[in-house]
């Protein structure tokens, strides 16, 4: 007994000094900078004064949930759906609520992962929220589908742009464009702005987003008639590229389409320049963070990519956007989701204020799904008649020193799928 | 993906040189993160499942220190020399053989006395604790990568293992020259903002233009045999064989290393000669996971990737199979098993099957546990009962 309880001691010990060595790290590197603050550089959260309210249900409210990733790889993505969302709530509240009833944003964690998103769905669900937004990738907001398939509670999905997805259309709905579209938008721009002809595809093969959007890239530029000389793979948390890339350039493509994330993505381009490849960069919303300019460093500057969101982008909705976000948060969002949360608790709310019982489900469900030209900030979003996804345009970035520079929009209509 | 007929369609043999190069940098990284597995189990018989996570630790010393140095947030710096990566290198090796000592000495030592399955679900217990718990307090892809201004070794090293076709350097020649009066007619079109439809089809053209010269130059490239190392790569490569050096002289030359076996062959019995157990173990990790943190501060500050806490999960998956596959518990066994896994994904890339690359690794160990149940170079002991 006594043994057992000593080795506990240690365990316990073991943490302490784990955990106190981990802290030391992190406020070490912190004071030596002065300004590094212990979280992600890519969203600009530190001085924020907007801050999630009080968690525990309140019967006299109308009741909203968000699954974010407030922890996990997505970390800065989720932060900025997080902060987005905050502001739309704040904002409705300041203006007097719904029918003079406060609206309270109730917030879970996802942790970055499908399984974890599943139970906070539940147990947003189980809390009573009438709707739930979220999430920012694909495969975790699958999860949430499921989780408020049986209620049919209404789920507004911020950055899931996967096409398939359970539900869409029936309870579930997003405010993002599909891989359908940024595919052939890449593919049309490619080889109508660019001109290239030979380009060759770099695929992450363990995420399907990126297999399915090297997949609608290759059809759409192959249609167009451009040729693809090769297909690479590598996997999420690969370090090394130098045997894919050497292929590759033995095949001399004019560009390379990398459909995978920003962690990858940026590693791979500044190894691509060291093997000596000299062609263009392009990519999905996958490259959407700050993080790829320092981790692409000098290689990557002037490769484009399709986003749904930009803050240079010349529109009214956006200039009083980044006000308001400048005004709550300081500084600008990061990455695109903070637009994105924004706009999809924006659907939310704008159905609650059309809905005849803002306590049921069931008609804000109705609501949302009628949803016609709501002026988001990424873009008009009409919900109606569209199975789910709306016809939103997309933008082409480029990747410059200073981040994200706007460099066209195509509507729908304009790309060659 | 065709796995059709044209097996061999995909082989480009000029680039088998290179290939070979690529493989053996990727192998080299797999050998130093397997010592640490292997040499652990040659002397607890314990899986050290959380050596992935003093990886990543080993990376995350390095960034720290490098903000220590001034390469911080919004840094001036704008040079830095082989000094500064010595230091990175030191701290990280210092702090993360700290991290593993005191991983030993907290979490497994109190499991020695234990079934040898508690001390198993122990190490996968710290390893899920650094991860998450680290998660928490580490920032998470965190600005200026150490590779963005620490790294003095940008460029390239070429070699030219056998010439170019002469007459096609004279076609690549003209060929640049179109191509250069191309992009000229195109940029002065463009400055003197002529038409949309005239700049597209001088673009147009010069993009073609562009495309011949980097067919004759594939071509040029093709028919002689050229090797390029970037710098950061070819250093990496260095000190892990330097590493290894040092490794064997210590293992092999020295009292310790001779305890160290000792310990390795029987662990009991080398206690009861007088060896100080608890000490060789505290070495082996001390030194286990020295090695980790260099191969995760090279790692860090040559190839780029962003840090997050689960940095090390891949490489000590990778690391871990070279280690079997050369017979864990066998010190050369981890090296040759990490040049094994580094070679074989490559040849299976370079054979144009990058899809199925870790598959057919894996059915490479298999094959080899099939045939030789203890690795390569490990020997089958029957367990006594």
């Amino acid at each position: 007994m006594n043994v057992k309880l000593r080795s506990a001691a240690f365990s316990a010990v073991a943490c302490f000094v784990l955990g106190g060595l981990l802290a030391g790290c992190g406020s070490g590197g912190g004071s030596s900078t002065g300004d590094t603050g212990g979280t992600s550089g890519t969203s600009s959260t530190s001085g924020g004064s907007l801050q999630p309210g009080d968690q525990t249900p309140d019967p006299n409210k109308i009741k909203i949930g968000l699954v974010a990733s407030i922890n996990g790889d997505l970390k800065p993505w989720g932060m900025d759906s997080q902060n987005g969302a905050l502001l739309a709530v704040d904002e409705i509240n300041k203006a007097g609520g719904i029918g003079g009833k406060e609206v309270q944003l109730l917030i879970e964690d996802s942790n970055s992962t499908p399984e974890q998103g599943k139970t906070a769905a539940e147990r947003l669900i189980s809390k009573g929220c009438v709707a739930v937004v979220g999430e920012v990738a694909s495969g975790i907001t699958a999860q949430i589908a499921l989780a408020a398939q049986e209620k049919k509670i209404p789920v507004v999905a911020v950055g899931a742009t996967k096409t398939e997805l359970p539900g869409i259309g029936e309870h579930v709905f997003r405010v993002c464009y599909t891989d359908d579209l940024q595919g052939p938008v890449m593919a049309t721009f490619a080889y109508e702005e660019l001109g290239l002809r030979n380009v060759a595809i770099v695929t992450d093969n363990k995420q399907p987003y990126s297999t399915y959007l090297s997949k609608t890239f290759r059809d759409s530029f192959e249609k167009q008639g451009g040729k693809i000389v090769d297909e690479q793979f590598y996997e999420s948390k690969q370090t090394q590229f130098g045997p894919l890339l050497t292929n590759l350039k033995a095949k001399n493509p004019d560009g390379l389409f990398l459909s995978g994330y920003f962690t990858e993505v940026g590693p791979i381009v500044r190894q691509a320049a060291e093997a000596g490849l000299n062609a263009k960069f392009l990519g999905g919303d996958g490259w959407d963070s700050a993080e790829i300019l320092t981790s692409g460093g000098d290689a990557i500057l002037g490769g484009f990519f399709c986003n749904h969101y930009n803050n240079q982008e010349d529109r009214p909705e956006v200039k009083t956007f980044l006000e308001k976000w400048q005004a709550a948060f300081g500084g600008v969002p990061g990455t695109t989701m903070g637009a994105l949360g924004y706009d999809a608790v924006g659907v939310a709310l704008d159905a609650l204020k059309r809905a005849s019982d803002v306590n049921s489900a069931e008609s804000v469900l109705a609501a949302i799904s009628e949803t016609e030209g709501f002026a988001g900030v990424s873009g008009v979003i009409t919900l109606k008649g569209s199975g789910g996804n709306p016809d939103k345009r997309a933008l082409v970035v480029k990747l410059a020193k200073e981040g994200q520079v706007y460099e066209k929009a195509y509507e729908v209509s304009e790309v060659k799928r | 993906m065709d796995l059709g007929l044209n097996v061999w369609a995909a082989f480009e043999l000029s680039t088998l040189p290179q290939q070979v190069i690529n493989g053996l940098l990727l192998g080299a990284i797999y050998a130093l993160i397997a010592l640490g597995y292997t040499m652990v189990y040659g002397v607890l018989r314990l899986i050290n499942f959380a050596h992935g996570e003093v990886f990543m630790l080993g990376a995350y010393t390095a960034l720290f220190a490098s903000w220590f140095l001034g390469y911080g947030k919004g840094s001036t710096l704008e040079t830095s020399g082989p000094a500064n990566l010595m230091i990175l290198l030191i701290a990280s090796m210092c702090v993360c053989g700290i991290v593993g000592v005191a991983i030993e000495r907290f979490a497994y030592r109190p499991m020695r006395s234990q079934p040898r399955i508690a001390a198993l679900i122990t190490a996968i217990g710290v390893s899920l604790l650094i991860q998450y718990g680290g998660a928490l307090v580490l920032p998470i892809a965190p600005p200026p990568s150490i590779n963005e201004k620490v790294n003095p070794y940008r460029g390239v090293v070429t070699m030219n293992l056998v010439g170019g076709d002469p007459q096609l350097l004279e076609g690549y020649e003209k060929a640049k020259i179109e191509f250069e009066t191309a992009e000229k007619e195109w940029q002065a079109a463009r400055d003197a903002k002529a038409p949309d439809e005239a700049i597209r089809t001088l673009r147009d053209k010069k993009n073609d233009a562009d495309r011949t010269m980097g067919d004759l130059q594939r071509r040029m490239d093709n028919s002689g045999v050229k090797i390029r190392i970037p710098q950061g790569q070819l250093i990496m490569f260095g000190t892990t064989i330097v590493l290894m050096i040092m490794l064997t002289y210590l293992v092999m030359f020295t009292a310790v290393g001779r305890a160290m076996r000792a310990v390795s062959h029987d662990f009991d019995s080398a206690s009861l000669m007088g060896i100080n157990v608890g000490k060789i173990v505290t070495i082996t990790f001390l030194i286990g996971s020295m090695l980790a943190s260099a191969g995760a501060m090279m790692n860090a500050t040559f190839l780029g990737t962003p840090l997050t806490t689960f940095f090390g999960v891949m490489p000590g998956v990778k690391a871990f199979v070279a280690a079997v596959l050369g017979g864990i518990g066998n010190i050369p066994g981890a090296v040759l098993g990490g040049f094994l896994m580094g070679i074989a994904e490559t040849a299976v890339i370079w054979a144009g099957y990058g899809q199925y690359k870790d598959a057919i690794a894996f059915i490479i160990l298999i094959v080899v546990l099939l045939f030789r149940p203890g690795g390569l170079l490990g020997s089958a002991k029957v367990e006594k009962v």
